[in-house]
């Protein structure tokens, strides 16, 4: 049985770092554990020895358990097509311009690139734990509902407005294409593109069938994934976060595990008296103000907190604001207590 | 405030047409909105739009949404947010000046779904509206909380793009005319917001050289925000003070200085916003840039 987690949380929090702190703890507790991360700064990456390398997981030299992926949302895709399409038909549409422009930008494909190696991890039986980190473009809410929204492009949406329910031959897609409302799009677009689409739209609709029922087995493991979001007190990350209690779709339900990162220690008291320091008076002055400054910033973070707390009825984990992010798997290891609940919590669910 | 950074300072508001982009998380949306309320101050016309989310925006103007139809938020600022079908809509109807056909709720649907997966259409589109409300000229200075720097370039790069694509006609003399009105310094401008760490600068490192090489648009101000003023007086190496929160703020505060400063280095910055702490709204964080902007422009 594999456990997994994803991770996610708006830009600048830490969410690579927590994803490879959570993994570092899976692999310290004797879990073979894989960290498949979408973005990770060029240090960490190195650390984890992913820099350069791709979706196939790759053992971490200096801690023993643990393996660390690369997402390469270009090569999940094309593994993708040649999964569910026939070979000339898979062939043609990676070479359409179309379906780069999908594969490359949509974010919804990125986010379903993700999700699909998560799928695949989590088949493959190698794993007792599988950490994944979400692509920051699809991030947040989206990847959970991305596997939905590629269904509807490939499946339907697309070709529906062209041929009504439907699916129509080659000839009879052509046919549609010369009405009226289409010459107008032919007049924005010029005509070669528009017969490249429809070529494209017939062989995407090829696909539905697998994407469709592949689609649903990914949603099937985020919902039995924990869902563990990152965020700090500052207002913009709090914003994303509480839209995970708000908007979450039922079947993943509220998060699992929230995880406020960069806090400061809450007793911290700008009135506290400075004792036992021969230091002049200039320096203590100094010295006093910055604590004022930063207790206060503490006090706003604890105010944050327990709104949350209040309203949401969920306990957070709690990180401490570190001067440095971990460039190293020996800083990793030092995060481990701090992320060890959510795996005395995964192991207990 | 180095001569140049001035300079560009006071230029920045002459400008007709400014994107404020950055990676995500740095705080663009933000310095977007308090510099439409400097500029508002100074009584200029603003029109502040909402190119990829409105969430942000809505926020640091604290208020509760933003449709496509601009509204008024405070005296002299204007707001508000791309919604795709609508501004799809509104391209056809005036970018390409096709008169709006009977069933435009069907158009608009099947154009929707070239806009979602045709390269370069969904982007022209987002990118056309405030270019085409500088051309209408009801306001005196449009300023775009734009797409996070990721994808910034495939919006700014979009009216090429375009012009490349299809053949001659009114289409590509449109998407040429916009390229134009980016690339022109006196009318549009870029300000780049990062922080000092190391993703926001590796990733605002690689669009400057990206910048220099395509030339898009012309980058009015590298701006970096939360930045950590030294720790003046004390050097924390030379004295010695025993364990407790004294000790651990001063600690926490040098090292992120230096790190911090590790990272300023990387980037010719031409303006420094302060980390602020306490905070506890995103309309708060607007009006205490708002503040600090007043005072150096």
């Amino acid at each position: 049985m594999t456990a997994a987690v994803v991770v996610t949380g708006g830009g600048g929090v830490g969410k690579t770092t927590i994803s490879a702190a959570l993994a570092a703890a899976g692999a310290g507790a004797g879990m073979r554990t894989l960290v498949v991360t979408v973005d990770p700064a060029k240090r960490l990456a190195a650390a984890l020895g992913v820099a350069g390398l791709g979706n196939r997981p790759t053992e971490v030299a200096e801690l023993p358990n643990l393996a660390a992926a690369m997402l390469d949302v270009t090569a999940s895709w094309e593994a993708i097509v040649h999964r569910h399409a026939e070979p000339a038909v898979g062939t043609r549409l990676l070479a359409n311009p179309f379906f780069r422009a999908i594969a490359d930008r949509f974010p919804a494909a990125q986010a379903y690139a993700a999700g699909e190696q998560l799928a695949e991890h989590i088949e493959s039986h190698l794993w007792d734990l599988v950490v994944v980190d979400t692509p920051p473009a699809g991030g947040g809410i989206d990847f959970y509902t991305a596997p939905g929204r590629m269904r509807d492009v490939i499946g339907g949406r697309l070709l529906r407005w062209l041929t009504g329910a439907n699916l129509p031959g080659r000839r009879a897609l052509y046919k549609v294409t010369a009405r009226p409302a289409l010459k107008l799009a032919d007049a924005v677009l010029g005509g070669p593109l528009l017969e490249e689409m429809a070529d494209f739209l017939l062989d995407l609709r090829t696909l539905h069938d697998g994407i469709s029922r592949r689609s649903r087995a990914i949603e099937q493991h985020f919902a039995e994934a924990g869902s563990l979001v990152v965020t700090t007190t500052q207002p913009s990350p709090m914003r994303e976060t509480l839209r995970f209690f708000e908007e979450l779709p039922g079947k993943i339900g509220p998060p699992d595990f929230v995880v406020f990162n960069k806090q400061l220690p809450a007793a911290w008291n700008g009135a506290t008296p400075l004792r036992g320091a021969e230091i002049s008076s200039e320096q203590r002055t100094a010295l006093r103000d910055n604590l004022v400054r930063w207790a206060e910033e503490a006090h706003r973070q604890r105010d944050v907190r327990q709104d949350f707390i209040t309203r949401y009825g969920s306990t957070p984990i709690i990180i401490p604001w570190r001067e440095q992010t971990p460039t190293s798997v020996a800083e990793l290891v030092d995060l481990i207590p701090d992320v060890a609940t959510v795996l005395a919590r995964l192991a207990t669910s | 405030m180095p001569i140049r950074a001035a300079l560009r300072s006071l230029l920045m508001l002459d400008r007709k047409l400014l994107f404020v982009s950055g990676k995500g998380g740095v705080g663009k949306s933000a310095v977007t909105a308090s510099l439409a309320i400097v500029a508002a101050r100074r009584g200029l016309r603003v029109l502040v739009i909402g190119m990829t989310e409105a969430m942000g925006i809505s926020g640091h103007f604290s208020v509760e949404s933003v449709g496509y139809a601009a509204r008024r938020t405070r005296p002299g600022i204007e707001l508000l947010a791309i919604e795709r079908d609508a501004a799809l809509d509104e391209y056809i109807r005036l970018q390409l000046r096709v008169p709006r056909p009977a069933p435009t709720k069907y158009l608009t649907r099947a154009l929707g779904v070239l806009a979602e997966t045709a390269p370069g259409v969904r982007e022209i589109i987002t990118i056309g509206k405030p270019i085409y409300e500088t051309w209408r000229g009801n306001h005196d200075l449009v300023i775009v909380d734009a797409a996070p720097l990721g994808q910034l370039f495939s919006y700014l790069n979009a009216p090429r793009t375009i012009a490349d694509l299809v053949p001659a006609g009114g289409i590509q003399h449109q998407a040429l005319q916009m390229a134009e009105t980016l690339r022109d310094p006196a009318c549009s401008g870029l300000v780049l917001v990062t922080t000092p760490e190391e993703l926001p600068t590796l990733e605002t490192s690689e669009a400057l050289s990206h910048l220099a090489a395509t030339g898009p648009i012309d980058l009015v101000q590298l701006v970096a925000n939360r930045v950590l003023a030294p720790l003046e007086g004390i050097d924390m190496e030379m004295i010695s003070l025993p364990d407790g929160p004294h000790r651990a703020a001063a600690v926490l505060h040098a090292s992120l200085h230096a790190e911090q400063q590790r990272w300023l280095a990387e980037l010719p910055t031409d303006t420094s916003l302060p980390y602020l702490f306490g905070i506890r709204t995103a309309g708060e964080v607007t009006e205490h840039l708002a503040h600090i902007w007043d005072a150096m422009l």
